[in-house]
């Protein structure tokens, strides 16, 4: 087994000087408090790499420079100058790409889960009790998470840097965040919060809505009482003379920046119908809605075409459970999977449908197979980069910070050995904010 | 993408199930259908006619026509062409039926479930049927708005879609809303209305409360669009659920309502009158025929089963002779199948009727004209006429005898089920894969 080592590199040599100069002047300040981490990052200067800048034609051989957090300077060999105080990277043989971005997770988050029932007698009182209503408009997915070493670690060696944290329960799941993966430190890691509430079409069990029929009316009656709220609010504040005070209700005050102030709405999307009912409810509410999972995209391009929503595609290749493959044996549905799905991100590139890539509902390992498989089935692996970079972040909003290597963006970057989705390829670096993480295997 | 799923899944259990148009290379919605014996259903059989469809639609129906160059021809010799079957009470092509935790759920709306890869719609077109009308279930007094669809396997959910259908909402009343053949789980009370008076009265007071609702909002358009808006003036809330209630009461909607016992249906038929609402048709119907002068003054039909009856307490009283004693009456009645199974087999119900005392002639009329009829589509289909839609089932003996069964099922002049095609196919996928 190859033992790996990770090492977060804060300060060293004659920088612990200058770092503890700073510590010395914080603490004969009075009032301020000390930060548990240094204020000032480490200047980098990558040399020598070929560079994926995304934004542009690859450098075969460039520098980049990293300073506090941001990239000052990018670009061929010699035409960067080195800064004195940066702390030189040499990086021949290694690619530099943006760090990935995954728009659509559910990294960190713990979900309690119901207990099942075991005896008979459980199951009936079970049955008896109607389950609590799995509604959460106004739950931040920040509070419930919980950062793990482990896991960053994993998700910095498969070459994400950022990722959306999406609520996973009910119908109207929550809102959610979107992180920079740069330590454990949440309020650190935030890039925007909270980002889009979060729409799943899914049933409660015993209580209305307990079908799909249900949920699709229920999540419009929602949104037309928002509508209704929201007017009766603005009228009260304008003038209540002769106007009876709305009654404060926390569900539709949570949805307000979503459905009036028109912040993002993502719908999960599992079939091609979901694709449709989601765009009937943004056409109807005029929301800035955008789509979630769509591995059936390719069966309404149509309509892709038409309403002009963006899409958080995850390269999850499962036949959704409706679907036609799924329903005549094991060895169609795999089919199907292996042979029809993967070329649904193809499609959406040729049909020019602006989406995002993700690994939505796999594991780090089998979203790299199933990219590579997205590749083989017509996907250019330039346009695999692009959606899980540039277009991740112009979906999110982001596109002035990340996405890109570009000089006065956010310093996320990846290092590689061998090219970005090839099947041996290793990410020994990572830099996050200016934070340096290093994967370099060890000699054996 | 489609082309090239085609290609790799031309394997028999998949070209079964997902046939795009056959003819889709010819040109699409043309089709010259050749010597067939052609039952227009409204009119006498024509031995041994031409039928030529342009653009999905009819336009000559006699001896030798010339079709258009390009055009795809269909040698019918000795078969028998009828209108495509039409089935008016169906649960199939939908992710769920019912809406069940509340006894009024009118603001759901089939519509917005269907499921295009349902592979009872394809079952249903090697029976020869061309359009179901796709329904919410009997769980709840008012169910939801149910959607009429032709079945155009492979085809996008919203091309299934008939527009031109009358809008239906779904009642239903007698055991299923009341729950008496559910097991009541300890500690949980049993739903409201538990018993027949109890349905009938929810009705009543939801249609109140929809009244109320439409007068709220009348009072709101009058005071805004007055000289002098009070202040503080405020639109209500809309609300789905009585939104769809208003557009009952306002002849949008057409009712569609479960029932077995003669009791119910009169009181229904009491309701209808005393809130001025349409009812397209009674489902089920068991004890119709105790109340056929009822029934025909208020014009309302059945859409029922023909020999299916005493299954729980409230279809004892049924009986056979139901489907004909009521057509003999003059009600319009139809036959359905209420099962993703049984609707490819329609046409074998609906000949039964013969044996209650029915024609051949009237009982085809059952599953076309009749419930074109109680779709408001029979402008459209129903029957083999020129300037209908092309929607025609070919049979290789008379649709109604027992030694029959659907050979070629066209919507639109398209055609999506075709027998020897499919067992031609499945021989040479055998072939080629070793028996796959």
């Amino acid at each position: 087994m190859k033992k790996r080592e990770r090492k977060l590199i804060f300060l060293e040599g004659w920088k612990a000087l200058a770092g503890l100069t700073l510590i010395l002047a914080a603490i004969s300040l009075p009032g301020v408090e000390l930060a548990a981490s240094p204020e000032v990052k480490p200047t980098y200067a990558l040399v020598n790499c070929r560079i994926f800048p995304v934004s542009g034609p690859a450098i075969e051989k460039g520098t980049i420079v990293v300073r506090d957090g941001l990239i000052e300077a990018i670009g061929p060999a010699g035409k960067i100058k080195i800064p004195e105080d940066a702390e030189v990277i040499e990086a021949s043989g290694l690619t530099a790409y943006p760090g990935l971005i995954s728009a659509h997770t559910n990294l960190f988050l713990e979900v309690k889960q119901q207990e099942q029932p075991q005896t008979p007698a459980e199951f009936l009182s079970a049955l008896s009790q109607p389950s609590e209503p799995q509604q959460f408009p106004d739950f931040l997915v920040l509070k419930e998470l919980k950062p793990k070493k482990q896991t960053i670690e994993s998700w910095h060696k498969t070459g994400f840097t950022t990722v959306v944290v999406a609520p996973s329960r009910g119908i109207f799941q929550g809102q959610s965040v979107i992180l920079n993966l740069n330590g454990e430190q949440l309020n650190q890691m935030v890039i925007r919060q909270p980002w889009a509430l979060h729409i799943n079409f899914t049933t409660e069990r015993g209580i209305y809505p307990s079908s799909l029929m249900g949920t699709v009316a229920f999540i419009r009656q929602k949104f037309y009482d928002t509508l209704h709220y929201d007017l009766h609010r603005k009228k009260y504040s304008a003038s209540p003379l002769f106007l009876k005070r709305p009654e404060y209700d926390p569900f539709l005050e949570a949805l307000i920046p979503f459905v009036v102030e028109k912040k993002p709405v993502v719908f999960q999307c599992n079939n091609q119908e979901d694709i449709k009912r989601a765009l009937r409810l943004i056409e109807e509410f005029k929301l800035n809605g955008i789509l979630a999972g769509c591995n059936e995209a390719w069966r309404v391009v149509e309509h892709l075409n038409r309403a002009k929503v963006p899409l958080l595609v995850t390269v999850d290749f499962r036949p959704p459970s409706v679907n036609i493959y799924n329903q005549q044996g094991e060895a169609v549905r795999k089919k199907a999977e292996a042979e029809i799905y993967p070329a649904n991100p193809a499609v959406l590139l040729k049909e020019n449908i602006h989406f995002a890539l993700t690994g939505f509902g796999l594991s780090e390992s089998s979203f790299l197979k199933n990219i590579q498989a997205a590749i083989r089935a017509g996907l250019p692996a330039e346009a695999a980069m692009k959606a899980l970079t540039a277009d991740s972040a112009r979906i999110l909003g982001l596109e002035k910070q990340l996405g890109t290597l570009e000089p006065g963006k956010i310093a996320n970057l990846i290092l590689t050995r061998g090219d970005l989705f090839a099947e041996k390829t290793r990410v020994v670096k990572v830099i996050v904010d200016g934070i340096l993480f290093n994967y370099e295997e060890k000699s054996q | 993408m489609r082309k090239n799923f085609l290609k790799t899944f031309l394997i028999p259990i998949l070209s079964l199930i997902f046939l795009a148009p056959v003819n889709s290379l010819l040109a699409a919605g043309n089709l010259l259908i050749k010597n067939a014996i052609v039952m227009p259903v409204t009119a006498p059989p024509i031995y041994g006619a031409d039928v030529l469809i342009i653009n999905g639609i009819i336009k000559q129906i006699g001896p030798n026509l010339t079709p258009p160059p390009g055009t795809r021809v269909i040698n019918a010799s000795g078969k028998y062409l009828i209108p495509g079957i039409i089935d008016t009470h169906t649960h199939l092509g939908l992710s769920g039926t019912n809406e069940g935790t509340d006894a009024i759920t009118p603001e759901v709306d089939m519509a917005d479930v269907i499921n295009p890869d349902d592979p009872a719609i394809f079952t249903a077109l090697t029976g020869g049927v061309t359009m179901v009308h796709t329904m919410h279930g009997s769980a709840n007094v008012i169910g939801g708005r149910n959607v009429v669809l032709k079945l155009k396997w492979g085809q996008p959910s919203e091309k299934m879609v008939v527009k031109e259908a009358w809008p239906t909402l779904k009642f239903a009343l007698g055991e299923n809303v009341k729950q008496s053949n559910r097991t009541l789980l300890p500690g949980r009370p049993q739903r409201y209305p538990a018993t027949r008076m109890g349905a009938n009265a929810i009705i009543r007071r939801e249609l109140l409360r929809a009244r109320e609702y439409m007068a709220a909002w009348e009072r709101y358009e009058k005071l805004k669009n007055s000289k002098n808006p009070p202040r503080g003036l405020l639109p209500p809330k809309k609300d789905l659920r009585l939104e769809t209630l208003a557009d009952l009461l306002r002849g949008k909607l057409y009712a569609r309502c479960h029932a077995y016992v003669a009791t119910e249906m009169v009181e229904f038929l009491r309701l209808a009158r005393e809130f001025g609402f349409k009812i397209a048709a009674f489902e089920h119907a068991w004890e119709a025929y105790k109340i056929t002068d009822e029934l025909l003054e208020a014009g309302v039909g059945i859409s029922v089963f023909i020999d299916s009856w005493a299954y729980k307490m409230e279809a004892a009283e049924g009986i056979a002779y139901n489907a004909a004693y009521c057509t003999q009456r003059g009600i319009l009645v139809s036959i359905n199948s209420d099962s993703s199974e049984r609707v490819r087999r329609l046409f074998n119900e609906a000949g039964k009727a013969v044996k209650y005392g029915l024609t051949p002639d009237e009982a085809l009329k059952m599953i076309t004209i009749n419930a074109a009829k109680q779709l408001g589509v029979d402008h459209l289909v129903g029957s083999i006429e020129v300037g209908k839609q092309a929607d025609l089932a070919l049979f290789e003996n008379h649709p109604m005898s027992a030694y029959t069964r659907c050979e070629m099922t066209i919507i639109e002049g398209d055609v999506y089920f075709d027998r020897q095609q499919i067992l031609k196919e499945r021989e040479e996928a055998a072939a080629r894969k070793g028996g796959y």
